[in-house]
């Protein structure tokens, strides 16, 4: 092989490098970059180069923090395109905002996402705010919510109640918010790191119970 | 196919049925991407926050004609790109932003001084946002997002054989870039 041919090599090897990192690359293109990496010494550090290069980026994407409130607004602007959503809470009290949307949840969501509701309003008319239950914690007042981790959860429609809150109280898990009218609820994640909120993520979605489960905010170090 | 993607096509067939939760659930999974992906675009956040929800208000729109023959992500960075092409386009003349103004560099140090207060990952990093708008695109696309070649072809609407001379010249770039800074790194 020529030293011009063997470039025109290296420059196509090159370009496809990004492709390969995430894992995109397949068929013939697949099998020249393994090969060009195998045999060729300066192809390894050419690797590193595009990881680096892959960090770069993606820290130059990650440091865009989209608005808190974009969930919110876009809701708005959907119902403005669609019509309002039927049910919205009425009252103005906790008490009847809660009865409201338990009122609000559609029949044939989620009638296990109604009981956990009602069991909410239930133990917090009971107990004060930040108190125990008797099988799962409901995140009280003086919880910092702004600052806890978060995944948004929806349970299947035929869970049943006990099952739910002894898998939430056996593992610390706390609902801070929710139901919405569609049966998501936002469960506080105790866990001190990322990988610990992965597990704790991994734990709640194999649960036969668990419809959906949506990452919400990580630990610090969740990048 | 991964089972996120398929996950996310079962989401858009419920939306076409007028599933409000199921957008809302596409929202919450791919807005932070689209959102910097129309930034980066644009490079003004207050369009990628108009951009973003007209792009979720467009899946609302269009699931029922989405006959999933791309993955949902690329599908909304489709949109996302033509909405910020149209944006910008109807922009230009009078548009100034006023955030590019204020990264535009202030020539008080030469690249070589910069490149020397910080290290390679944010010299290479402050390279990357430097190429031009079709390079960095597709270095995003890339890296970032994930996209295969033809996938980068479908969002920006060109062939495959640009996607992979652009790459070239952006990765040419970059390490020209940091070269002159003096991280030889062996290419081009």
């Amino acid at each position: 092989m020529s030293a011009a041919e063997k470039m025109s090599r290296r420059d196509e090897m090159e370009t496809l490098l990004p492709f390969y990192l995430n894992g995109s690359l397949e068929g013939s293109d697949l099998e020249a970059v393994e090969e060009w990496l195998a045999s060729d010494p300066s192809a390894l550090a050419a690797l590193g180069e595009a990881e680096a290069e892959f960090s770069g980026t993606s820290a130059a994407n990650e440091a865009i923090r989209p608005p808190a409130d974009a969930l919110s607004r876009f809701a708005k602007a959907l119902d403005a395109e669609a019509g309002p959503a039927a049910g919205k809470p009425a009252g103005s009290s906790w008490l009847a905002q809660a009865w409201g949307r338990f009122m609000a949840v559609p029949v044939g969501v989620a009638w296990a996402a109604a009981a956990v509701l009602l069991a909410l309003i239930v133990v917090q008319t009971l107990v004060q705010p930040g108190g125990k239950g008797k099988d799962f914690e409901i995140a009280g007042a003086e919880d910092d919510l702004a600052k806890m981790p978060f995944a948004l959860v929806k349970f299947k429609p035929d869970a049943k109640m006990s099952d739910i809150s002894g898998f939430l109280g056996s593992n610390g898990l706390k609902v801070i918010g929710g139901p919405t009218t569609d049966g998501v609820f936002r469960l506080g994640i105790p866990a001190a790191d990322a990988a610990g909120y992965t597990r704790q993520l991994g734990l709640i979605a194999a649960q036969p119970f668990t419809e959906t489960v949506i990452e919400g905010r990580k630990p610090a170090d969740g990048g | 196919m991964t089972a996120a993607a398929e996950t996310d096509r079962a989401l858009v067939d419920r939306v076409a049925k007028g599933d409000r939760a199921a957008v809302r659930l596409l929202f919450m999974r791919h807005h932070a991407r689209v959102y910097r992906f129309v930034a980066r675009q644009t490079g003004s956040e207050m369009m990628a926050d108009d951009i973003a929800n007209e792009v979720f208000l467009e899946l609302w729109r269009q699931a029922p004609g989405f006959e999933g023959r791309s993955e949902v992500s690329t599908w909304l960075l489709g949109i996302a790109r033509f909405k910020a092409l149209s944006l910008l386009r109807k922009k230009k003349e009078d548009w100034i932003d006023d955030e590019a103004a204020a990264a535009v560099p202030d020539g008080a140090d030469t690249p070589e001084v910069v490149t020397m207060k910080e290290d390679k990952a944010a010299a290479l990093r402050r390279f990357v946002d430097a190429l031009p708008e079709e390079h960095r695109t597709v270095i995003d696309l890339a890296y970032y997002h994930g996209q295969s070649v033809s996938e980068i072809g479908e969002v920006l609407g060109i062939p495959v054989a640009t996607v992979k001379t652009r790459m070239f010249y952006a990765r040419k770039k970059l390490g020209e870039a940091l070269k002159a800074a003096g991280y030889d790194r062996g290419w081009p």
